[in-house]
């Protein structure tokens, strides 16, 4: 198993539960979206499975270990197994992309090859290549500042497609793209996942992109997994009930003429 | 006007009379006889300055050391400032942050000129005890600065590194400095310019550099030669202003 969590529960500090009961297994190269309503627990729990939160109950297995009882260098190392797509990705402004696709490598490069990258680039070509899968290559010598928010998301792929870890872990990857892009982009995420045999997990929030690009799909409400299914054994049903919100009532706003747009590639 | 307000201006006026009494200032003297004559002498004295070939180069040897002084002491600082400044970042605990917050206190309090007299004393006349006593002031002022900016500056990215499986080490290099360095260069570049104008007057205490010069000069009535040392210092510091103007944009903006 990739992950196994069995009663997974997660409150935080301050006595809110965040998560409840979770029990999910994704195997090896096994492609699952997860969506559902804002606030629902779905990037508390991606931040669970990054090892970034600990949770306060349950079993916890990640990659056959449990990281909460492994010595703080041994999680490092299994870390660097994991890839994290944040969804603005946490780059440095005044860092050059090829130096932040590069950083992908550094939990499994010793301090001393990351310290020369720093100076030099080492191994630039396979920045490029990353970039170049994800149609930015030509960014490649930008600093991060001067690329718009849906380029540093690219960006932040790239460097997790440049770290070739076992498991993707990915919030939001395409929430600043236009949704020609998105659909793109998250086409190519799922190729590379599937060729090269990584697992993939991403949240999402835009259900159509879920439903057209992953095999599996969990749906989250108030902390607790509300279903788990095979994507054509998703009913409407189910989708509605777990977006349903008793305070939002759909005004239906004045009609606008669709116009027909064109959206030009960020 | 209300007796509120003159019973202070005569307690102020009273204190200012008292002060003159106490001190015995006789200003009267300023003006009697021969005295502005003998002030116009001394002055004339500063506007023959020497040019002597030999001069020139004492003083190009002198401001050599000052610049050397000031370039070694604040690079020390910036290093050992870098240094004290993680833990005073709060990086390493609670008890490592005031610790080092105390240290750097206690050497930003202490004055470069009171460091250069200790310095004398401790390593001896000359520029070793002005680079001290410029590093140890300038190393706590830097601290404090860099302890700031790293406080200041966003953790996400270190922490991705972190969460990626980077070392500490990587993480603050990849993560952190980025964001940070400008402005630790920033803050450099102008304690260097500060420090080479610390560094003329640190010779007053026996530490190197031009002030040493313009001390024995003054000291032996020497104006033309001292003249000579004021206008190197001048000259000195423009140079070192524009050249570290040009710096920062060119590296900094």
């Amino acid at each position: 198993m990739s992950i196994a969590l069995r009663g997974v529960g997660l409150a935080h500090a301050n006595g809110k539960v965040a998560l409840e009961n979770i029990d999910l297994e994704v195997s090896p190269g096994e492609r699952v979206a997860i969506i559902g309503p804002s606030g629902a627990g779905k990037t508390t729990l991606l931040r669970l499975l990054a090892t970034s939160l600990q949770p306060t109950r349950g079993e916890f297995d990640l990659l056959q270990h449990n990281p909460w009882r492994l010595a703080a260098s041994q999680r490092q190392r299994l870390r660097a197994r994991i890839g994290l797509i944040h969804q603005a990705p946490p780059l440095p402004p005044r860092q050059r992309v090829v130096t932040a696709v590069l950083a992908g490598k550094l939990g499994q490069w010793s301090v001393a090859k990351g310290l020369l990258n720093l100076l030099h680039p080492l191994d630039a070509s396979a920045a490029q290549a990353a970039l170049a899968r994800l149609d930015i290559a030509d960014k490649l010598y930008q600093r991060c500042d001067q690329l718009s928010g849906g380029q540093l998301q690219r960006v932040g792929i790239a460097r997790v497609l440049y770290q070739a870890p076992e498991l993707i872990l990915a919030d939001e990857p395409v929430s600043a793209m236009d949704p020609v892009l998105a659909g793109h982009t998250l086409a190519v995420l799922n190729r590379e996942a599937a060729e090269r045999g990584m697992t993939l997990l991403a949240s999402l929030h835009a259900v159509d992109l879920a439903l057209a690009h992953f095999p599996r799909v969990i749906g989250i409400r108030d902390g607790r997994i509300a279903f788990d299914l095979p994507t054509e054994q998703v009913q409407p049903a189910q989708l509605q009930a777990l977006y349903a919100n008793e305070q939002l009532q759909a005004t239906p706003s004045s009609p606008v003429q669709p116009q027909p747009t064109h959206i030009p590639r960020c | 006007m209300r007796a509120g307000n003159l019973i202070p201006l005569a307690a102020l006026l009273a204190a200012v009379v008292a002060s003159f009494l106490y001190l015995g200032i006789d200003l009267a003297s300023l003006v009697a006889g021969d005295s502005l004559a003998q002030m116009g002498q001394y002055a004339s004295g500063f506007l023959q300055p020497d040019f002597s070939t030999a001069h020139l180069q004492a003083i190009g040897r002198g401001a050599l050391e000052t610049l050397a002084m000031s370039a070694i002491g604040t690079l020390l600082a910036a290093l050992l400032g870098l240094a004290l400044a993680l833990p005073a970042a709060g990086r390493f605990g609670g008890v490592a942050l005031h610790a080092t917050r105390l240290l750097l206190n206690a050497l930003r309090a202490i004055p470069e000129l009171v460091w250069a007299a200790l310095m004398v004393l401790a390593a001896g006349l000359g520029p070793n005890a002005g680079t001290l006593a410029l590093a140890l002031h300038t190393a706590g002022v830097l601290g404090r600065l860099f302890a700031e900016a790293l406080e200041n500056t966003p953790r996400e990215p270190a922490d991705a590194i972190r969460e990626s499986g980077g070392g500490r080490m990587v993480a603050f290099c990849y993560g952190t400095l980025p964001g940070v360095w400008p402005q630790l260069v920033a803050y450099t570049l102008y304690r260097w310019e500060n420090n080479i104008r610390m560094a003329s007057v640190l010779g007053f205490v026996g530490a190197g550099g031009l002030g040493q010069m313009l001390y024995l000069s003054l000291s032996l009535f020497q104006e033309a030669q001292a003249a000579t040392v004021i206008l190197a210092m001048l000259l000195l510091v423009l140079a070192v202003d524009a050249l570290s103007g040009w710096t920062r944009q060119r590296w900094v903006s």
